[in-house]
């Protein structure tokens, strides 16, 4: 509703250059926005997952289940459920409307990434540490596990050609040496596209589990592959300090008058910093797709590059301390991060200054002075009631109040029944009790959000201790 | 039902109240002569700081004791009794002369629609002359037909707010006795009785999940109670230094905005009960307030006279609408798809806005709004099976001649004048339950009534005989004199509705508009 007053060139810039907020709740080691960027779900060392509200900045819920560091979050589309995966081998999802498990599965390992269906949030995809990823299926209570190949796919030996045994024991080899490291949906999720240890990419579809597209990316191991909102664009983070991007084919079309064979994945363009040949953290998408954004190894920096000619238009600065996880806001011009020494999450946006001819109406801004020019009865004198009378007559418009504007509304036309998380406002539902912050090596105290900064200091070191004392606390 | 604090503090907080109360008295006294001084263009009748309807009875503001306000309650209530006499027979007189009145608004709509066959159908958008459609549009209808369904009695003092809860299931009324009430939309009973303000209560609004009501008080601080437990909610909204004026929900419930009479504007977080914001808002007491239906926009309006639009995200303002007489603007309301703005005014007048171009676009006149700060809203009317282009909305407000007045969006015509409060209606809210359109109001004759909008045709077995009197234990202690005023109706001369029954369920489309 604020589009028609915003000032248009605020509206233009469609990247962030201001450190503007500091979120905090506990150590936060991942980040993710739901579809719509009303809140931003974190992550934390101690296993409790937060779900922030953008719009005030606080805690909208807590939730508490994994003992050991959140590795990562997905949303369901509607924004009502949240996919957890943890270092304490376990995947949790949660319904968001009442805090509740909705299921948890259990893996034989640690979970690197787990990413839920883009439609079904019963479905996800998890790869594991030093295991097969799974496609698990959670319609029931007991979870229906698939793994997923990692090998790549070779050609297939035409009819009739003995396959050299030699050969095939060096491929079987070869295919073992191959781990999957990153697992997630194409925008349909008929695919799940794989990033192996060998830096292979691998296009698997996801009703039969098999491999129907392989290619090689690079050198170095995937560490992260992100699709961004379009579908179309791959982004990929890998070990030899190059991030890539890559243009998918529309495999939605596979099977109609596109054949699987005919699937070639284009590297765009490839990222890197060719002087200090810095490592990148975490990379994601800006909303548009149109800028790419980085936090690099050892230095507090983000770099932000645009996509159409692949030049770096950024480098947000801010915080004194290296950066983790980086996201960007799904609709506005906004990142957040989070430090990985404090787990602080910080917010760049875009300060507007305030426009002073808003606050003044009979006053305009101009670029440079303008002749005035009197209008033939501007300072004509009428009697009160007659100009009064006057503007009562001109007001025959016929106002439409209740219709709302179909353009403004096609985002929730488009996602139909968009959850919003309830607003608890008593403490004991939320969970929100307290928070242990760092103020000094070795030194931990409590935050409770509610009250500010009326902090007590707590000398326990182990956050479980204090988090057990709080609790007790609260009875 | 007793708030939820514990006594102790309860007890500690009214002492200090009456020291603090002074000493806002000593810190207002300037501030309003100041306001008079600079507004010295402002004709007599203005010069009054518009009030909330409790302030009649409070004395601790010395600058207005020489007006009719400062008098004690009862003396000034009885005193309005014997001005207006509101017995039955002179209502029906009353109403007599308005179906004169919706004659003439008859003649107006021909005329109108006379001129409007002349112009060409032009774009919705520009400002051309009544387009009003062609021969196949469906007849408006020229009237409501809203008819007294209860009278909510059980305010000890003047009732200042009341609101529908967002299913319409629910009314939430608050006043000058500082208790927010509950009644139940069906049957009129009394639900809930809140208490625990320290003063009267300027204003309410129910959270959007329907859970919560807040009230903002006299006492500058915003209290939600839980409609649910029937509890109140732990933590205080603090932060006001002076009376909270009114306050209204984002829709998603997150966000609490205020405004107050010391010139701010606050937008909290409610689940933290903590100020997110707090704007620069204007120069003098800050009485209206809103928040557009995707919560991207507030708009404020103060004495100053000048109605603010804000940035809910980055707090800044994007528009600033003035009126060249710059009158005192007293209650601001976004329309339902938050394209205009309706303004009060104490000249009399309620304006819409078209807030993006800055324009007035609509002077909606006929009701007397001189000193107190009247709220109203928007209202939907027409046969829900007729399409509409441009969907029938009417315009609510109170008045302080004790009637309730439904404009026509388009044409400007007074609707309905409904009569029955028997001192000015501070608060008007629209609803729908169960298919059937619904006003409720309240005034300072202690009241709370709900109109239910009947067809206009189907003349209804004994619906000329008095409305459903509820009375909680008060009103019966009181008795004799309401029913005295009231020609005795205390009875039930009608059937318990159950429009349940009546309508098709079809039509449940629970629909409030605020």
């Amino acid at each position: 509703m604020n589009l028609s007053l915003v000032d248009p060139f605020v509206l233009a810039q469609d990247y962030p250059d201001n450190l503007t907020e500091k979120l905090r709740s506990g150590h936060a080691t991942c980040l993710r926005f739901n579809h719509t960027g009303d809140y931003l779900a974190s992550g934390r060392v101690d296993g409790t997952v937060v779900i922030f509200d953008i719009e005030t900045n606080g805690v909208a819920r807590k939730l508490q289940g994994h003992t050991r560091q959140i590795q990562s979050l997905s949303w369901s589309r509607d924004g009502r459920y949240l996919l957890t995966s943890s270092q304490d081998w376990k995947c949790i999802l949660w319904d968001l409307k009442d805090g509740s498990r909705v299921r948890t599965v259990r893996f034989e390992a640690p979970v690197y990434i787990a990413e839920l269906h883009p439609f079904n949030h019963l479905l996800f995809v998890a790869s594991l540490f030093e295991d097969q990823p799974v496609l698990v299926d959670i319609s029931s209570p007991n979870p229906i596990k698939r793994i997923i190949p990692s090998r790549t796919l070779r050609p297939q030996p035409t009819n009739g050609e003995e396959v050299d045994p030699a050969v095939a024991a060096k491929q079987a080899a070869q295919d073992a040496k191959h781990s999957t490291c990153v697992t997630i949906f194409t925008a349909f999720g008929n695919h799940i596209i794989a990033g192996t240890s060998k830096g292979w990419i691998n296009i698997i579809e996801t009703e039969t589990c098999t491999t129907i597209h392989s290619m090689r990316l690079c050198n170095g191991v995937v560490i992260l592959a992100r699709l961004a909102n379009n579908g179309r664009d791959l982004l990929v983070n890998s070990s030899d300090r190059v991030i890539r991007t890559v243009l998918m084919p529309d495999l939605s079309q596979l099977g109609i008058d596109f054949e699987p064979s005919a699937i070639k994945l284009q590297v765009e363009h490839k990222f890197q910093d060719v002087v200090n040949r810095l490592s990148w953290n975490h990379v994601t998408f800006s909303s548009t797709g149109e800028f790419v954004t980085a936090t690099t190894f050892m230095n507090p920096d983000i770099y932000v590059w645009e996509r159409s000619h692949g030049s770096l238009v950024k480098i947000l600065e801010g915080p004194r301390e290296e950066l983790g996880v980086v996201e960007w806001h799904p609709s506005r011009p906004m990142v957040v991060a989070c430090g990985l020494e404090s787990g602080c999450i910080y917010t760049w946006s875009i300060i507007s200054p305030q426009k002073w001819s808003a606050l003044a109406p009979d006053f305009g801004e101009v670029e440079e002075n303008v002749e005035y020019v009197e209008r033939e009865d501007e300072f004509d004198v009428h009697p009160a009631e007659q100009v009064h009378q006057r503007r009562l007559d001109l007001e025959d418009e016929e106002p439409d109040v209740i219709t709302l504007d179909r353009a403004e509304n096609t985002i929730d036309a488009e996602q139909t029944g968009v959850f919003s998380v309830p607003v608890l406002l008593d403490i004991s539902d939320s969970e929100s009790g307290e928070d242990i912050i760092a103020v000094g090596p070795g030194t931990m105290r409590r935050r409770s959000p509610g009250d500010g900064d009326a902090d007590k200091d707590s000398k326990s070191g182990a956050n479980g201790v204090a988090r057990g004392a709080g609790r007790n606390r609260r009875r | 039902m007793d708030s939820a604090r514990p006594r102790t503090r309860r007890r500690e907080s009214r002492d200090e109240t009456p020291v603090k109360s002074s000493s806002d008295e000593l810190a207002a006294g300037p501030g309003v002569d100041e306001t008079k001084l600079r507004r010295g263009s402002w004709t007599k009748q203005k010069s009054f700081t518009p009030k909330r309807p409790k302030h009649h009875e409070r004395q601790y503001r010395e600058s207005e004791s020489s007006d009719e306000l400062a008098v004690d309650a009862d003396e000034y209530w009885r005193g309005s009794r014997n001005r207006r006499s509101p017995s039955p027979i002179n209502r029906h007189a009353d109403s007599s002369s308005n179906d004169q009145s919706h004659g003439g608004s008859d003649e107006d709509r021909m005329s109108n629609g006379d001129e409007a066959l002349a112009p060409a159908r032009e774009d919705m958008s520009d400002r051309s002359s009544t387009p009003v459609p062609s021969v196949e549009a469906p007849l408006k209808p020229v009237q409501l037909n809203y008819k007294e369904k209860f009278v909510l009695r059980g305010h000890l003092r003047g009732v200042a707010a009341v609101q529908f809860s967002p299913d319409c299931s629910m009314i939430a009324s608050g006043g000058a006795d500082a208790a927010v009430k509950v009644w139940d939309t069906l049957t009129g009973r009394l639900i809930y009785t809140f208490e625990g303000h320290l003063a009267g209560i300027s204003t309410l609004a129910w959270s959007p999940d329907g859970q919560w009501i807040a009230s903002g008080s006299d006492d500058k601080t915003i209290r939600f109670w839980n409609v649910n437990t029937g509890r109140a909610h732990t933590k205080i909204f603090e932060g006001h230094h002076n009376y909270v004026y009114q306050i209204a929900f984002a829709p998603k419930g997150n966000i609490l905005v205020s405004g107050s009479y010391d010139e701010a504007v606050f937008v909290w977080d409610v689940r933290r009960a903590r100020v997110i914001r707090s704007l620069p808002a204007h120069s003098d007491p800050v009485a209206g307030i809103d928040v557009v239906h995707d919560g991207t926009l507030i708009v404020s309006c103060a004495l100053d006279g000048l109605v603010r639009v804000w940035d809910t995200h980055s707090g800044q303002c994007l528009k600033t609408l003035v009126h060249e007489d710059n009158p005192p603007a007293t209650c601001v309301k976004f329309s339902p798809n938050g394209k205009y703005i309706l303004a009060w005014t104490l000249d009399g007048c309620v304006r819409m806005w078209n807030y993006v171009e800055s324009r007035v676009i609509k002077t909606f006149q006929g009701h007397v709004n001189k000193k107190y700060s009247l709220s109203g809203c928007f209202g939907y009317y027409g046969s829900p099976e007729v399409k509409y282009n441009p969907p029938l909305a009417f315009a609510v407000s109170g008045s302080e001649d004790g009637a309730i007045l439904c404009w026509d969006i388009v044409s400007k015509n007074i609707l309905q004048r409904i009569e029955g409060h028997t001192d000015v209606v501070s608060s008007v809210h629209t609803g729908k339950l169960n298919g059937k359109r619904m006003i409720v109001s309240c005034g300072l004759d202690k009241t709370v009534r709900v109109w239910e909008e009947t067809p206009e045709n189907q003349d209804r077995n004994g619906s000329d005989a008095s409305p459903i009197q509820v009375g909680t234990e008060i009103t019966i202690q009181n008795g004799a004199a309401i029913n005295g005023d009231d020609d005795g109706d205390n009875e039930m001369t009608d059937d318990p509705p159950e429009p349940s029954t009546e309508t098709t369920p079809a039509l449940t489309e629970d629909v409030t508009m605020t």
